[in-house]
């Protein structure tokens, strides 16, 4: 058992990673406004909330902003916990052509923006901007996780969709690792350990590819896409099954463990340039890609830290479990009895 | 400057009306993957993990058993 405490903490980091990561609610927010454009004149609209918890004893208070300026709303009911009815007399004069709704629940304490909520025309020279009574306003201090436009709850799968590649690529470097010494003396040895290394990377690749389709189509829209990041998955996959085929065409186990080693260093190069070099160079879909590291404060809040970085150590035990039993039945099926 | 400002209303539309409703969604993906806030695409992707794993396990157990015949052991727990 003391030699196994890591196999243990894998499974207890995810099972740590699926009670949090799918328990946690989303921050409060603003989904979608009945109407999208609005004119000088009387306009009323519907906001709809998710994980809101309006409340007609104390209706939010209810801004728009356009290009810093403030026009606070006339009345606000509360129609129930997730919607509210707004009304506004919208003057002449906004100055950006999209405006951000602002809904400040000080009952709740929740504040939310949804942004470029409505066109408004813009072009004008500024409104006369009505002064909004000040309330004091306390933060809740719920644990949530960020509720994006179009990502909403699909932010979750940042817990199983992400660590699958990270899981493939510390496989495969444990794979190149064998292969350099499978070059050297006793390489029959590394040789098998290298190929299972792969064989079970390639199981973390195949999953991250599925999930990431999934994700592209609630998303993105479609199931695959002429990206960068995706193509270069694609295609590193596609090296690393070249890998197998190529060590399986070869009868004479020397030349096989020299012959799969050496694929194995350039194979690992090309993946390295797919996913790291080339997605930045190009524009791409994909978060963290077109230019940007991808852990920018950006992409990542704290409270999603708190559960990608336990769920990338917890997936990465995992698969160095897997490869560990294979190894050891590869070499159990060597060793004649 | 109109071609520009119409350009500029269409992102606007699509981004007030389209965060939930997915205008060229099929229906049976509207009522599954995209039903509230679309947790049923996070279901998936964990059945999805999970399938995975379980074939992953069920070859593997395939191999063992194999090795376990020619080794010529007796397993107890068949």
């Amino acid at each position: 058992m003391r030699r196994n405490w890591w196999k243990a903490l894998g499974v207890l980091l995810l099972l740590y990673v699926v009670l949090i990561g799918l328990r946690t609610p989303l921050a409060p927010t603003i989904v979608h406004v009945d109407t999208d454009r609005i004119t000088p004149g009387p306009v009323r609209f519907i906001a709809q909330g998710y994980g809101t918890a309006f409340s007609t004893e104390q209706p939010p208070m209810v801004w728009l902003e356009n290009s810093g300026q403030r026009l606070c709303a006339a009345e606000v009911t509360v129609l129930d916990p997730l919607r509210i009815r707004v009304e506004l007399e919208i003057p002449e004069g906004f100055r950006s052509e999209l405006s951000h709704l602002h809904v400040l629940d000080t009952r709740a304490g929740q504040s939310m923006v949804l942004h470029e909520a409505f066109w408004t025309g813009g072009r004008g020279s500024g409104i006369q901007e009505a002064t909004c009574p000040a309330t004091a306003f306390s933060p809740s201090a719920a644990f949530t996780f960020p509720n994006r436009a179009i990502l909403n709850e699909t932010i979750r799968n940042l817990f199983f969709h992400v660590p699958m590649w990270f899981t493939m690529m510390l496989l495969m470097t444990i794979s190149v690792v064998h292969s350099v010494r499978a070059l050297g003396a006793g390489g029959l040895r590394h040789d098998v350990a290298a190929v299972n290394a792969v064989r079970v990377g390639l199981v973390f690749a195949a999953l991250g590819l599925v999930t990431g389709m999934v994700w592209a189509r609630a998303t993105w829209g479609t199931w695959w896409t002429s990206d960068p990041q995706l193509n270069g998955a694609a295609t590193v996959t596609l090296i690393y099954l070249a890998y197998l085929v190529l060590r399986g065409s070869v009868a004479d186990p020397g030349r096989r463990a020299r012959l799969a080693a050496v694929y194995n260093l350039f194979a690992f190069a090309l993946m390295l340039v797919f996913f790291m070099v080339l997605p930045r160079l190009s524009d791409s879909l994909h978060p963290g890609k077109g230019g940007n590291p991808a852990f920018s404060t950006y992409d990542l809040d704290d409270h999603l830290r708190l559960v990608f970085y336990p769920a990338v150590l917890g997936w990465m035990l995992l698969g160095t479990w897997m490869f560990n039993l294979r190894l050891r039945a590869a070499r159990l099926s060597e060793s004649r009895p | 400057m109109k071609l520009l400002r119409s350009l500029c209303s269409i992102p606007a539309a699509l981004l007030a009306g389209g965060t939930f409703a997915q205008s060229q969604t099929p229906d049976w993906l509207q009522e599954t993957l995209f039903h509230s806030g679309k947790i049923n695409t996070v279901v998936a992707v964990v059945a999805l993990v999970l399938v995975g794993l379980a074939i992953w396990m069920a070859a593997f157990d395939r191999r063992l058993t194999k090795l376990e015949k020619r080794n010529g052991q007796q397993t107890t727990d068949q």
